[in-house]
């Protein structure tokens, strides 16, 4: 079925709208043909807030990725983010029929089905259901229970849910462009596909994409995912911070955490101070600049706790330690913030080498929507022949999960 | 011999029968309408009642008036007491009208006054001939106020101690799963479909004999987790692949949530009924179905019976329990509002102009007004408080907008006061609108203005319009105590909770400042963030008067706000550490 197909992703960031367009190769490398990518104006933490401004910035983008890829883009990949994304593990367990002893796909379906079956919230809208594994008669880790002898069959489920309301309005807001959309991806799974190897999935790894609005995370264990979800608090934040610190203007309090701000303060001398000047270049004021930067290190460190809350369970088992990705995980020192709060091995970077323009991957901040290329990929090679409906829910979940191998 | 046993004495008709199905209180009453309109039983079908013009419109064979001396016809406005006082008054009735039969069916709707009040009694005097006795009873919502859902949980625990078996059913639960979709007519009549299906299917299933036996022990076990909610299911499918159908529609049914919930059960039971022509094969399919969504350790009670009646189809009964513990009671709420815009639409068709609705009381209204008030009005500040918030809005609008139609008033009056005026409170439960056998609201509606209304079921008798219009009027009456009695302090309470509950450490604080005073003292104990940031432009205030509030979130101000712990994380960190090392 591998065949060269020329893929677009869109992802809506808070702080940039980004198109990727990328070409997989028969032999299942990506090359990248193109990235546009524009400001974001009308986003906040992840979610749209105004529809018009989103537009124009997805259109800018989308010119600037036409234009550089030679491609007319008409079908999107979409990458969603925000603070209502939630996912659960769920397992289900079905026995077989007395008189059958081999599990048949027609058994894995039922199980999977049970599996599937969780209450969520009304409202909410299933996202992404992946197999984690399959566990037959307590075996655990079985990838193919097809054709094995055993009595009961469990499916080892991932699910990840969001409201269906605000995933609805992104996709609308594309549509309006008009583009249709092929899929919606939960942004951090995009990454992950590109940020994280197989072998950091099996040895167990978190990896944060600290955006602008939001830090979206996926934990792999064992090979297998095993959390997700979103901590609606970014680089935004800290920007605000400082902002609300210096008495600057937003946007100067964002430039000078990116030209100077950092997230060590220890060994800065007290008496370095920072010259703030307001957008014309006036001097408004001088901060000591390890002020700012323990500013800066106390958002990070708020962050990092919040995603570290919720993968407690996890936490001795990651071997490959925490990936930090995103524009945020740019900012100097925040991987130290980050060992001092995990107290494993941090590493920041971007997608893995594809060909292309190479600027593109290796800047974290790129990584979830060339991840959406490679998930359009993923999603396509395993089972062409099903319907884009049914591919939503089923295949998806299928196919992450023999890659989490 | 079976025969025998069924049929001792054909010729005194209904008497004969075995099984008794007896309806208490309005909503008893409801239910045993449908079951006389599907005809669908052979039992003897006995309406009671407090109120006569209630019974009157009853469509059972054989009604009995409670309490006539007592209450003199009048319902027991809520009060279970008067209920059971009436039940005691009528004693003797209550046991000829019983006895002979070996299983009685009492189907009650609580919370209510004679349902509640009554029931217990009729249960202990059916006992005590010797019958079996099984009792389906509904809960009332939540929305209708916890004193009666107390009286409820109290009428209850009389009940279990009395009946072989129960059947709870949650008026929340399938409003919940019904109302969304349909109109409120048909959320009340497929409820009491359901109940009169599992009333059905019950005797079915006790009655008959079986291949495979199920008789009220297997029942008991089933329903064995008794404050549980109850889960029943019951399909009935005819054709090629009729069982599978059958079970499917019972799984379908709303208090199982698509077989979700048996996922949690303990205790299943299964009953598979069938015409001649049932084969093992279709029974074995359906079994195997039924395991598969359950746990392994459930304990299914199986049973299996022939019923040439059926025919053709094939009927699948499931019955299991709940314990109270299951996470299902997760939205009582979202059925109050959406009932209450459909009655409102529905009943402006009924409704008269509300300037029509004030004739002058009648004697009999102060009559029946003096005894009960006394228990009445203590009990309920204390008692509605806590459900202000939602019970408030109710009454809140009647009475700046009179527009508002008396039908509504009516049902929903009692959420608030289980007042003693109201003739037939139970009867709330289950929608006396529903159906062609309309009661109470309707017929005011018919006999006071009959000129006026376009009544979508018209009522031909016409059931004593006297005491109709003063019931009605009882109604607008208690209406204004109510709204006196309990809006005038919960408003000031209810308005301030959403503020508090926000933010609430940060509230107090009146004075907003500007946050540039935080860097001077973020942190007492950090050396470097004492020292004060030198800015040309702004002075540094005091920083006592830090009110963390919506402009301490700078940009993201308008947005939803990201509480975790109850802090607000748009909230600066620095700023809120700062104000930790405060405190």
């Amino acid at each position: 079925m591998a065949r060269s197909t020329i893929y677009a992703g869109l992802e809506i960031g808070t702080h940039k709208i980004c198109v990727v367009v990328g070409e997989a190769k028969k032999d299942g490398s990506i090359k990248i043909l193109g990235v546009g990518h524009a400001a974001s104006r009308g986003v906040r933490k992840g979610e749209i807030v105004d529809f018009d401004k989103v537009q124009t910035c997805i259109n800018d983008a989308l010119v600037r990725a036409e234009d550089r890829s030679d491609v007319m883009i008409r079908n999107v990949y979409l990458g969603v983010t925000g603070a209502h994304v939630e996912s659960i593990n769920n397992r289900g367990c079905y026995r077989l029929p007395e008189d059958q002893l081999e599990i048949t796909e027609d058994d894995v379906e039922e199980s999977k089905e049970i599996a599937r079956n969780v209450s969520i919230p009304q409202q909410n809208v299933f996202l992404h259901s992946v197999t984690r594994q399959y566990i037959v008669d307590g075996q655990e880790a079985v990838r193919q229970p097809i054709g094995r002898e055993a009595r009961t069959l469990e499916a080892d489920y991932h699910i990840i849910h969001g409201v269906r309301g605000r995933v609805q309005n992104a996709i609308r807001c594309v549509r309006e462009i008009p583009l249709e959309v092929e899929d919606v991806v939960f942004t951090p799974i995009a990454a992950a596909q590109v940020v994280l190897t197989r072998e950091m999935k099996s040895q167990g790894s978190l990896m944060i994409d600290v955006g602008a609005g939001t830090a979206d995370y996926v934990l792999y264990e064992d090979g297998m995912i095993a959390a997700s979800g979103c901590v609606p608090l970014g680089g935004d934040h800290i920007s605000n911070d400082i902002a609300m610190a210096l008495q600057i203007p937003n946007g100067r309090a964002e430039r000078l955490k990116v030209e100077e701000g950092s997230a060590l303060f220890d060994d800065v001398d007290p008496d370095d101070m920072l010259r703030v000047e307001d957008d014309t270049g006036h001097l408004i004021g001088e901060a000591p600049r390890a002020f700012i930067n323990e500013i800066i290190a106390l958002r990070c460190q708020e962050i990092f706790e919040l995603v570290k809350d919720r993968c407690e369970p996890w936490m001795g088992k990651l071997g490959a330690g925490v990936v930090l990705t995103g524009g945020c995980s740019l900012l100097k020192g925040i991987d130290s913030v980050a060992h001092e709060v995990f107290q494993i091995k941090v590493t920041r970077t971007g997608s893995a080498p594809v060909s292309g323009v190479t600027a593109t991957f290796e800047n974290p901040m790129f990584a979830a929507p060339i991840g959406l290329i490679r998930y359009a990929q993923i999603l396509d090679s395993e089972k062409p022949f099903l319907s884009p409906l049914v591919r939503l829910s089923r295949k998806v979940s299928e196919m992450l999960g023999s890659i989490a191998m | 011999m079976v025969e025998f046993t069924r049929n001792p004495g054909t010729p005194q008709g209904a008497e004969t029968l075995h099984s008794c199905i007896i309806g208490v209180g309005g909503a008893g009453l409801n239910v045993l309408d449908r079951i006389t309109l599907d005809r669908t039983m052979e039992a003897t079908l006995v309406a009671m009642h407090t109120d006569v013009r209630v019974l009157s419109h009853s469509m059972a064979p054989a009604k009995l008036q409670l309490g006539t001396d007592l209450m003199r016809g009048v319902g027991a406005g809520g009060d279970p007491d008067l209920g059971r006082e009436a039940a005691l008054f009528s004693r003797e009735e209550i046991r000829k009208a019983v006895d002979g039969h070996q299983i009685v069916f009492l189907c009650v709707g609580l919370g209510g006054g004679s349902g509640s009040g009554a029931a217990p009694v009729v249960a202990e005097i059916a006992k005590s001939t010797g019958a079996m006795v099984l009792v389906v009873a509904t809960v009332p919502f939540a929305f209708e106020g916890r004193r009666r859902i107390r009286q409820a949980e109290e009428a209850l625990e009389l009940l279990q101690k009395r009946a072989d078996a129960l059947v709870l059913f949650e008026n929340d639960r399938m409003g919940e799963l019904i109302l969304p979709k349909d109109g409120i007519q048909k959320a009340f009549s497929s409820a009491d479909q359901l109940i009169s299906q599992c009333l059905r299917a019950v005797s079915t299933m006790v009655t008959t004999p079986g291949l495979v036996k199920l008789g009220l022990d297997d029942l008991t076990t089933a329903l064995s987790s008794s404050e549980g909610r109850c889960l029943f299911g019951f399909g009935e499918a005819r054709g090629q692949h009729r069982g599978a159908e059958a079970l499917k529609r019972a799984l379908k049914s709303p208090l199982i949530d698509q077989g979700r919930l048996l996922h949690h059960t303990k205790n299943l039971l299964v009953h598979v009924a069938g015409g001649e022509g049932l084969t093992l094969v279709e029974v074995e399919a359906i079994m195997k179905q039924v395991g598969r969504n359950v746990p392994d350790e459930t304990q299914i009670l199986f049973g299996v019976a022939v019923d040439p009646k059926l025919g053709e189809s094939v009927a699948v009964t499931l019955i299991s329990s709940l314990g109270a513990d299951v996470p299902t009671r997760d939205a009582p709420r979202p059925s109050e509002p959406v009932s209450r815009p459909l009655t409102r639409a529905e009943a402006d068709d009924l409704a008269p102009p509300a300037s029509l609705r004030k004739p002058t009381p009648r004697p009999a209204e102060t009559r029946r007004a003096a005894p009960p008030p006394a228990p009445e009005p203590e009990p309920e500040p204390e008692l509605e408080e806590p459900e202000n918030e939602q019970v408030e809005e109710t009454p809140a609008a009647p009475p700046p907008l009179p527009q508002r139609s008396a039908p509504v008033e009516a049902r929903q009056e009692p959420e608030p006061t289980p007042s003693p005026e109201v003739a037939s409170t139970d009867l709330d439960l289950f929608g006396q609108e529903t159906r062609a056998p309309a009661r109470r609201e309707p017929t005011p509606a018919a006999s006071t203005f009959p000129d006026e209304v376009e009544l979508p079921e018209p009522l031909e008798d016409a059931a004593e319009p006297e005491v109709i219009v003063e019931a009605q009027e009882e109604v607008v009456v208690i209406e204004e105590e109510v709204i006196a009695a309990d809006i005038v302090e919960p408003i000031p309470e209810t308005t301030a909770i959403p503020v508090t509950s926000r933010q609430p450490e940060r509230e107090p604080e009146p004075e907003p400042e500007p946050p540039r005073a935080s860097p001077t003292k973020p942190a007492p104990n950090r050396t470097l963030l004492s020292s004060v940031i030198q800015t040309n432009g702004a002075k540094a205030p005091s920083d006592d008067m830090f009110a963390a509030g919506e402009q301490d979130r700078g940009r993201f101000k308008d947005t939803e706000p990201s509480i975790v712990e109850g802090e607000d994380l748009d909230v600066p960190t620095w700023m809120r550490l700062k104000k930790k090392m405060k405190r």
